[in-house]
């Protein structure tokens, strides 16, 4: 986010900055990565202050950001619209197993671990409430959506995640992950070490989840 | 340039944006394209030494010649360390990723005393011997500049040479003269020599330390051609001063997240406790167009939302006022928020601050160092109680909620009554805020211990004793409970003292430092990792007693371990800044 914003005030474009004392520039993203989690690409939104041709903010932008972050594309929708934060519903995340040694062995055992969380009607998360030492737990079942082992026996074993998020609550990744170790523990004493991805984001239109896709 | 090995390292550890570099501005030039490689090294973490302005200088100053490259390293946390040793790899350059060993320089900036065990650690964890005689031709020349290097003597055995001063502009010229030395084939050694009749150039290794009756008495020289006196570098025109207006901009929050412009360099004010205010002398400013030319750059290359006026004393900047409205016109609309730190505690640093902070009045920092006026005449702080009281009421009225007020305890003359002067003046400024209506106003005290440094007035002063500095702390401590709207914060007795024992240290701390460093010191600055129990036991091991260096008087006769090093102020200057200190007529009480 730091980056962005001194790569966008680096560039000669017309930023809109917040009202007050201590302005802002006027940049949201969908939806926050998660510490520890990589994505391929992210969404974001940026208010001007005048009308720009896309493809000038492309280049201005991009000429601002350091190798191995591109600018993929630029879309201008009107003021009126939802923001993207609003309309993010869920995200799909894929998790490699790093550093496996008994690859098949872990694969059968995530298998199992995958089968019992989905059977399972309730998956209960403590959450602190909004008084301090109230906590109550949340049922975060219905936020998976998708829950699967993605690989064959020999590979390292992926599991892919759709999970439920945006600003009416969701749930971490790694808590799925946790959920999953705790099911079935790895052999070793350790705890099983994963790399997180972010691959999509999604949207509900008509009440079907679609990918969030450039233009959309 | 991260291989397999260092990503692996970098995984297990805690903020890996520390070591991998590639920040916008970084500069990477090809090894093989220039003719002599330095490595600029800060002996702390990443975050600190890039707060650091002088790196950033000699960063920018160094790069910009063709020649000549020079990348970063900065210390590696405990937990890299820790990774480094065990997959045996070693200290690298943020840059190329390539070993300290395969740079002709390695130069470490040396800012505070309580950095020293990261030297030698750097030192190791790159393969590098730590003492210069057992270096040779196919080891980088290490170097080492910054304030701590006008009494560098504890670092001596360590270091091939030193650059005295200000080095931006004489950093680029050494290392010139090292490339057409090396190109006429002269040895290490011959090398040095023909370094060391360059201004500011200091080759230990040609100074033999004396001792008489276990104290120092002197140097005798060992090389004929080296200078009796090596006098420090210093720009004499900032304006004309090279000037980082692209500085890197770092990924991870750093200390100090922000633009800089220097206004002025040195202080008109002689504090005489200061050390900055003596070797950053003479007193040299930036022209205002220049100062808001570089704004200006620096915002365009950086994209930095803040810009800080740095100076030792901002609001001496003549017709500063005036230039922080040129300069928010010059930033007009680009949302940048302008600040100037080390104010003077008077009504018109209120007024300046009140101009830069416009509505978001949070906390004021001011440094009155001493609660009575009588001891802030001994130290040459020369504020009066009266200008204290305008000036905050002044603030309170214009809508601050807090100031931060530092103090130092054991300073020369000091009584316990000037100790407790500073409870006092707390609670009878709540009290003046108070019938002005504001009950809220928060205080935030914080304390640190006196420790004389070279080439200040005080240089001659003893520190006071570990156990009276505790007493005194524990005086405010006790004072403090009982005012549960000051929050208060001292500097811990003992770091304070080990940095005493530095700052006025002779050759005869190399091994000790050395010892220190094998029973496991390292950042000694940071609360977390300073343990004193090592330090006993290295000063135990090598029959040092560490009090005959802080808590020591010297008299104006005495030979000082640093007495060689001229920072431009005559020594004579100094001890009539002593003398007056000390003509001080007492209010109350004797003068100690």
């Amino acid at each position: 986010m730091r980056l962005l914003q001194r790569a966008l005030r680096r560039s000669t474009l017309p930023l809109a900055y917040s009202q007050g004392y201590n302005p802002r520039l006027r940049l949201n993203l969908a939806l926050p990565l998660p510490l520890g989690v990589t994505a391929n690409r992210e969404y974001g939104e940026l208010y001007l202050s005048e009308k720009i041709d896309p493809a000038q903010l492309i280049s201005s932008l991009s000429a601002q950001l350091p190798a191995g972050l591109e600018l993929l594309g630029v879309f201008e929708v009107s003021a009126e619209s939802s923001s993207l934060a609003a309309l993010v519903a869920a995200a799909c995340y894929r998790a490699k197993l790093v550093d496996a040694k008994e690859k098949s062995l872990a694969v059968v055992q995530i298998e199992r671990a995958v089968s019992k969380l989905m059977a399972a009607e309730e998956l209960l998360m403590p959450r602190s409430g909004k008084k301090k030492k109230q906590i109550s737990d949340i049922n975060i079942r219905p936020y998976i959506f998708e829950l699967r082992l993605d690989s064959g026996l020999r590979a390292v074993p992926e599991v892919v995640m759709l999970l439920k998020a945006g600003s009416d609550g969701g749930v971490s990744p790694f808590y799925l992950l946790q959920l999953l170790d705790a099911c079935e523990p790895d052999c070793g004493s350790e705890a099983r070490q994963w790399s997180v991805e972010r691959e999509s984001l999604y949207l509900i239109s008509n009440g079907a989840l679609i990918p969030l896709t450039e233009g959309a | 340039m991260v291989d397999s090995t260092l990503e692996t390292i970098l995984n297990k550890v805690q903020k890996p944006g520390r070591y991998v570099g590639n920040e916008w501005n970084s500069c990477l030039k090809e090894h093989d394209q220039v003719q002599l490689r330095m490595v600029l090294a800060f002996p702390d973490l990443y975050e600190v030494g890039m707060s650091n302005q002088g790196i950033k200088i000699l960063y920018d100053s160094v790069n910009k010649d063709v020649d000549l490259l020079i990348e970063r390293v900065f210390a590696p946390a405990a937990d890299m360390e820790e990774q480094l040793r065990q997959e045996g790899y070693p200290l690298f350059a943020l840059e190329s990723g390539k070993p300290l060993n395969a740079f002709d320089i390695v130069g470490f900036s040396l800012q505070y005393e309580l950095s020293y065990t990261n030297v030698l650690n750097m030192l190791d964890l790159a393969g590098i011997p730590i003492y210069s005689k057992q270096r040779g031709d196919n080891h980088p020349l290490i170097i080492g500049g910054g304030p701590c290097s006008f009494n560098p003597e504890p670092l001596a055995p360590f270091f091939d040479l030193f650059l005295l001063g200000e080095a931006e502009e004489a950093l680029p010229l050494l290392l010139k003269e090292i490339i057409i030395n090396k190109q006429n084939g002269l040895t290490r050694e011959e090398l040095l020599v023909q370094l060391s009749s360059r201004q500011g150039v200091y080759v230990p290794s040609f100074y033999n330390p004396l001792y008489s009756s276990g104290r120092f008495s002197g140097f005798e020289k060992l090389i004929e051609q080296a200078p009796d006196a090596i006098e420090k570098n210093y720009v004499a025109d900032l304006d004309s001063a090279p000037y980082p207006t692209a500085p890197v901009v770092p990924y991870i929050q750093t200390a100090h997240d922000r633009a800089v412009v220097e206004i002025f360099r040195g202080c008109s004010r002689g504090c005489r406790f200061c050390q900055a205010g003596y070797i950053f002398k003479p007193v040299r400013r930036r022209s205002s167009e220049k100062i808001i030319e570089t704004a200006r750059d620096l915002i365009a290359l950086t994209g930095y939302d803040e810009i800080s006026l740095s100076s030792l004393s901002s609001s001496d900047y003549p017709g500063v006022d005036e230039l922080i409205n040129r300069l928010d016109e010059a930033l007009a609309g680009k949302g940048v928020r302008c600040s100037l730190p080390s104010l003077r505690l008077d009504s018109y640093a209120v007024t300046l601050a009140e101009k830069l902070h416009q509505g978001r009045r949070s906390t004021l920092t001011f440094a009155p160092e001493a609660a009575t006026e009588r001891l802030r005449k001994v130290i040459g702080k020369r504020i009066s109680e009266a200008e204290i009281y305008q000036a905050l009421t002044a603030a309170v009225t214009a809508g601050w909620q807090g100031f931060k007020l530092y103090f130092m305890i054991g300073l020369p003359t000091e009584e316990d009554a000037d100790v407790e002067a500073i409870v006092e003046l707390c609670r009878e400024l709540r009290q003046t805020f108070r019938r002005q209506g504001r009950h809220n106003i928060r205080f935030v005290i914080s304390i640190a211990t006196f420790v004389p440094k070279a080439h200040s007035p005080f240089q001659w002063e003893p520190q006071l004793s570990m156990p009276s500095v505790i007493r005194r702390q524990q005086l405010l401590i006790e004072k403090f409970r009982k005012m549960p709207w000051v929050e208060f914060s001292w500097h811990d007795a003992e770091t304070s003292f080990l940095e005493a024992v530095f700052a006025r240290g002779d050759r005869r701390l190399a091994p000790l430092l050395e010892k220190a460093w094998q029973l496991g010191c390292r950042f000694d600055g940071w609360s977390e990792h300073f343990s004193y129990s090592r330090w006993q036991k290295a000063f135990e091991a090598l029959g040092i007693n560490p009090e005959d260096y802080a808590n020591r008087s010297y008299s104006y006769a005495d030979p000082l371990p640093w007495d060689h090093l001229h920072c431009g102020v005559e020594k004579e200057a100094l001890v009539k800044e002593h003398r007056l200190a000390f003509s001080v007529p007492a209010e109350q009480g004797s003068e100690g």
